[in-house]
């Protein structure tokens, strides 16, 4: 196999907040192959959106990257080093903020956000907003870049692009926006795209036609993108490949096929559990139970043994690894208790909001919004 | 076409503004105790010298009829005869409000000119001490006396430094021979900059700090926002965002604020005039206050009425100009 | 949204929306913990206490003492107006016999004594008639403090009132008093001030009244835009459905959640009524001599300010500070009401 596109390795950013440290992401390791869509998937609040700023180096203040290594081909977009009295510091070869800016950022890895209303400036034109990324991420003239804003805009969708071109936002609805969002992203030619809940903010049958209009794209650019969804559905729809996120931490990985047929970790097992579908009764529906815990107070041992339906008393003492536990390729990657050698299956099982305890009073929803 | 018709609403809109003014003035100076007559007079006239002043002046009338008889002479652009001056309230007028409109012209311009900066320096180095300093600065602006800011200039600069002149202001269209030591118009426009620095920090202090705290505050919302965050994922420079991408969103705040602080402009003004002895709108309403002159004081205030109209029309029209949600079509 | 440009409206739509995002924090109890934690709203509240307790030392000294001294039992025991100034310092009002005047402060000079450097008789000189600045200047702070306080307090209630019932009713009874409101802005705040008191008195009573009527509006509004997002809770919605009148709604519900903001505003207001004050007493329109008030003394330190500065720039100091003590409580109350600042 050829060398990953993108490679995360243990990366960490933290928040230092008057209340304390918040470990956002603790230590996440994923990489995006060549023209691949890889998921991230989580409830709000699980470090998916600040994994992704992390990324691109636009956390911001209290955000800091504080540790791990986030290589793109053959720059380094976040390393860091042991120095000499033993402090972690910038490795040499990390790119500077100038070099983020010019080379990776827009040029190299572009990014949709959530909400298509507050991505726009609602005071300057579509059309000449996407014209000046263009012209800064592709070295070309005014008016080259204004011929390829318009046929990116037609690409995607937007009827009349010429005439839509001097419109401005707030004259777009929200799913035309996220087609011009989508538009600038891929009018920079970049290799990777970020798409961070692109689809959320939008009602059900627009999402589906942006979906149908990602997937055409992508097979016919190429073009590799990291899915940041808290939707199961959506997952299925779109992803090659899927990370489960929880509390900061990836505890499952694996194709989008085996996660859901053969789904190792309890967290992901809810949440594909979690999926409304048409024939369930609003009685029948199988929320998670129990409340995501703080990032800045994780519980001890595994972090999801607190909402853990197979929860034992050995959870709350062991951190799993994050380990391969099918030994096949691709790998199936996953970070609990139970496929390890810690003497789970001679615990006492915990009384956890999943098992029945505080079950019902304390049913959470599955996560309809994200940070 | 429509930006014009847009004002037009607009200043329809405002009539019954104009006329409140005209009312709380008519009947405020109507309860001023005293008789006008007298101060023209002196103080004991003749019954039938006094009656026939009323008469003429119409002041027999009752007060309803009084005030349609006003309104009457409003809508035909009369504004009467000054009772004190002795010469009609438009001659007086005209006379004075160029003078203070030069004040809050040159006060507001010294005050966007200082504050946009400072207040988006502030927003870019949040609580770092460049911060720090303007913040403090801004603080002592909105909290001291616009006229003791007056006195100590006058102490500061026009008597121990003397860098500045205190009185005599010069109006820079004056004709040069009225004007001791210029002999030319440019040298008129120059002696009266100089004259105006003292009076337009003073005016201007205030409106400074709260521009100020104004934009400081809207640039830091406005670089929070997510297109501000795109623009930074697209790789524009920290200097454009600042100069482009969010410049033009954090004036909206700001826009809004000096329509509203330009009544509080003229209100400082009458300190300002007083202090530095200038014959303004502001000491002449004072004047007209004090000797009953109760056309003067309506003519007066009506034109302030008419400022504060214009001004937040001339707001309502840059604001729209600035953000395109605003369309002209809509005028209630 | 912004499609209505009027200028009521518009800031409406505006405080609105501030409103709503503030609304999960708007409780009072928060926010004065926040407060707890804000140097600088503390450094606030320290110079509010301190102006405070002086102006009530001075209240005491001054009116409680000139009424009680009315009294035979209390006249007999000496009380009488500036009693205790009499007896421990100088009297802010009464000329010393043989006082030099415009003396200037402790160990500096000025063009009337050139080789002769202030006392710590009078620690900040004296004035145009002998008597103590910094006694004056003490008795000052009761005015300033009084007026600042309760011409608020008047726009606060008259605001509130106006606000809340153009915002519940809507309809004509808005429009209506929101022209009304405009119209009050259209008119310069001294104008209008320095006409009413020429109607009705020249004196500092109706000083008060003036700038509590001529601010009603900044309530007004504030209270309105309140008014019109708290009227949609579901909660209001019950309480009519349960047949609870109008007026209670308002007085009850409507009003008391809406203090906050309230607060803030208020806090800030009476430094700004302070500066409006000290500004109609400047012109001679407020506390009438012999009466210490602070804007009067800077006014009548226009004849003396050359020769001695000093006289000047006292009171000028006193206003500052006091009026710097409300604006930093106010803006700290201001960030703990408004996480996005705050964080």
């Amino acid at each position: 196999m050829s060398e990953p596109l993108l490679t995360v390795e243990n990366l960490q950013t933290q928040f230092f907040t008057e209340e304390g440290v918040v470990r956002a992401v603790d230590g996440i390791s994923f990489e995006v192959n060549e023209g691949e869509i890889v998921g991230l998937v989580g409830e709000s609040g699980a470090g998916k959106s600040v994994a992704t700023s992390s990324i691109m180096r636009l956390v911001e203040n209290p955000g800091e990257v504080v540790g791990g290594t986030v290589r793109y081909r053959d720059e380094v977009l976040v390393g860091f080093e042991e120095g000499p009295d033993g402090e972690r510091r910038r490795s040499p070869e990390m790119l500077s903020e100038a070099e983020m800016r010019t080379r990776i950022r827009g040029r190299e890895i572009a990014i949709i956000f959530q909400d298509p209303m507050e991505s726009l400036n609602p005071v300057f034109k579509v059309g000449d907003q996407l014209r000046e990324f263009i012209e800064i991420n592709r070295e070309v003239s005014k008016a080259e870049a204004r011929e390829i804003a318009v046929d990116m805009l037609r690409e995607v969708g937007i009827p009349e692009p010429e005439e839509r071109y001097d419109d401005y936002p707030h004259q777009f609805s929200g799913g035309m926006r996220q087609r011009v969002l989508i538009a600038m992203a891929l009018a920079c030619e970049p290799n990777l795209i970020i798409a961070d809940e692109p689809t959320t903010a939008l009602d059900v049958t627009v999402e589906g036609q942006i979906l149908d209009l990602v997937r055409d794209l992508q097979a016919k650019y190429g073009t590799s993108f990291i899915w940041v969804t808290h939707d199961m559905g959506v997952v299925a729809e779109i992803c090659d490949r899927v990370n489960v996120m929880y509390l900061g931490e990836i505890v499952e990985q694996a194709e989008v096929d085996d996660l859901f047929y053969d789904t190792k970790h309890p967290y992901t097992e809810a949440l594909l559990r979690s999926i409304p579908r048409p024939d369930q009764t609003v009685e029948e529906l199988n929320p998670i139970e129990g409340v995501m815990p703080e990032a800045i107070n994780p519980p001890p041992g595994c972090r999801f043994h607190t909402r853990c339906p197979d929860a034992r008393e050995v959870c709350r003492r062991a951190h799993p690894a994050y380990q391969d536990v099918t030994g096949d390729e691709p790998p199936h990657r996953v970070s609990c208790v139970k496929y390890e050698d810690v003497g789970y299956e001679d615990s006492d099982p915990l009384e956890t909001a999943a098992t029945g305890a505080f079950g019902g009073g304390l049913v959470e929803a599955r996560g309809e919004s994200d940070e | 076409m429509s930006r014009l018709r847009y004002a037009a609403g607009r200043l329809l809109q405002s009539i019954p503004v104009v006329l409140g003014v005209i009312t709380i003035t008519f009947l405020l100076t109507d309860a001023i105790p005293g008789d006008p007559v007298s101060i023209m007079l002196g103080p004991s006239p003749s019954a039938q010298q006094a009656a026939a002043i009323r008469a003429k002046f119409g002041l027999d009338q009752p007060l309803h009829v009084r005030y349609v008889n006003y309104l009457i002479d409003v809508i035909r652009l009369d504004f009467g005869q000054s009772l004190y001056y002795g010469v009609p309230v438009t001659q007086k007028i005209l006379e004075r409000l160029p003078v203070t409109l030069l004040l809050l012209v040159s006060s507001f311009t010294f005050a966007l000119v200082t504050a946009v900066p400072l207040g988006v320096i502030s927003a870019k180095r949040r609580n770092k001490p460049t911060d720090h300093v303007s913040r403090i600065v801004a603080l002592f602006g909105v909290s001291t006396p616009s006229f003791w800011i007056g006195l100590m200039l006058i102490i500061l600069f026009a008597y121990k430094i003397r860098l500045f002149p205190a009185t005599d202001l010069v109006m820079p269209w004056a004709h040069p021979s009225a004007v001791d030591g210029a002999s030319t118009q440019l040298e008129v426009v120059l002696t009266a900059l100089h004259h105006l620095v003292l009076p337009t920090i003073t005016l201007g202090t205030l409106q400074m700090a709260a521009f100020t705290r104004i934009e400081r505050s809207s640039m830091l919302e406005v670089l929070g926002q997510e297109y501000v965050k795109l623009a930074r994922a697209y790789g524009v420079s920290e200097g454009k965002i600042l100069r482009k991408h969010a410049f033009r969103n954090a004036q909206l705040p700001l826009i809004t604020i000096v329509g509203l602080q330009l009544t509080q402009a003229l209100g400082g003004a009458v300190l300002t005039e007083t202090v530095f002895s200038i014959n303004g709108m502001g000491r002449l309403i004072i004047t007209a206050i004090n000797n009953q002159d109760y056309l003067l004081v309506m003519g007066t205030t009506l034109m302030f009425g008419v400022v504060f109209v214009v001004g937040v029309i001339v707001t309502d029209l840059s604001y729209a100009y600035v953000d395109p949600r605003v369309s002209y079509d809509d005028t209630d | 949204m912004a499609t209505d440009t009027s200028t009521s409206t518009k800031f409406d739509v505006r405080d609105a929306e501030a409103e709503e995002k503030v609304e999960a924090r708007v409780g009072l109890r928060y926010t004065l913990s926040q407060v707890r934690r804000d140097p600088t709203a503390l450094a606030g509240l320290f110079i509010i206490g301190l102006t405070t307790t002086v102006a009530l030392i001075a209240f005491v000294d001054s009116t409680v003492f000139e009424q009680l001294s009315k009294i035979g039992f209390f006249a007999n025991l000496g009380v009488e107006k500036y009693w205790l100034a009499k007896t421990f310092w100088y009297s802010p009002v009464h000329e010393p016999a043989g006082a030099e005047i415009l003396r200037p402060p402790f160990g500096l000079t000025n063009e009337l004594y050139p080789n002769r450097p202030g006392t710590l008789d009078h620690p900040l000189g004296t004035d145009h008639r002998g008597r103590d600045v910094l006694s004056r200047l003490f008795y000052g702070t009761q005015i300033a403090i009084t007026v600042g306080i309760v011409s608020t307090g008047i726009a606060m209630i008259l605001g509130t009132l106006v606000g809340a019932v153009a915002g519940y009713y809507g309809g004509w009874v808005d429009d209506a008093l929101m022209r009304a409101a405009e119209t009050l802005f259209a008119i310069p705040f001294l104008v209008l001030v320095i006409a009413f008191m020429t109607a009705f008195g020249r004196n500092l009573m109706f000083a008060m009244i003036g700038v509590g009527i001529a601010t009603i509006p900044t309530f007004a509004r504030l209270i309105r835009s309140r008014v019109l997002s708290v009227r949609e809770e579901d909660f209001i919605e019950a309480a009519r459905a349960a047949g609870v009148r109008d007026r209670n709604i308002i007085l009850r519900h409507v009003v008391p959640n809406s203090f906050a903001p309230v607060l803030v505003q208020a806090t800030l207001q009476v430094g700004i009524n302070i500066l409006i004050i000290a500004g109609l007493s400047f012109l001679g329109y407020g506390a009438q001599p012999p009466t210490p008030s602070w804007g009067q003394m800077l006014s009548s330190s226009r004849n003396y300010m050359l020769p001695n500065p000093w006289f000047s720039i006292w009171p000028g100091v006193a206003i500052l500070v006091t009026v710097v003590g409300f604006n930093l409580l106010g803006d700290g109350l201001r960030d703990a009401l408004d996480p996005r600042i705050n964080n």
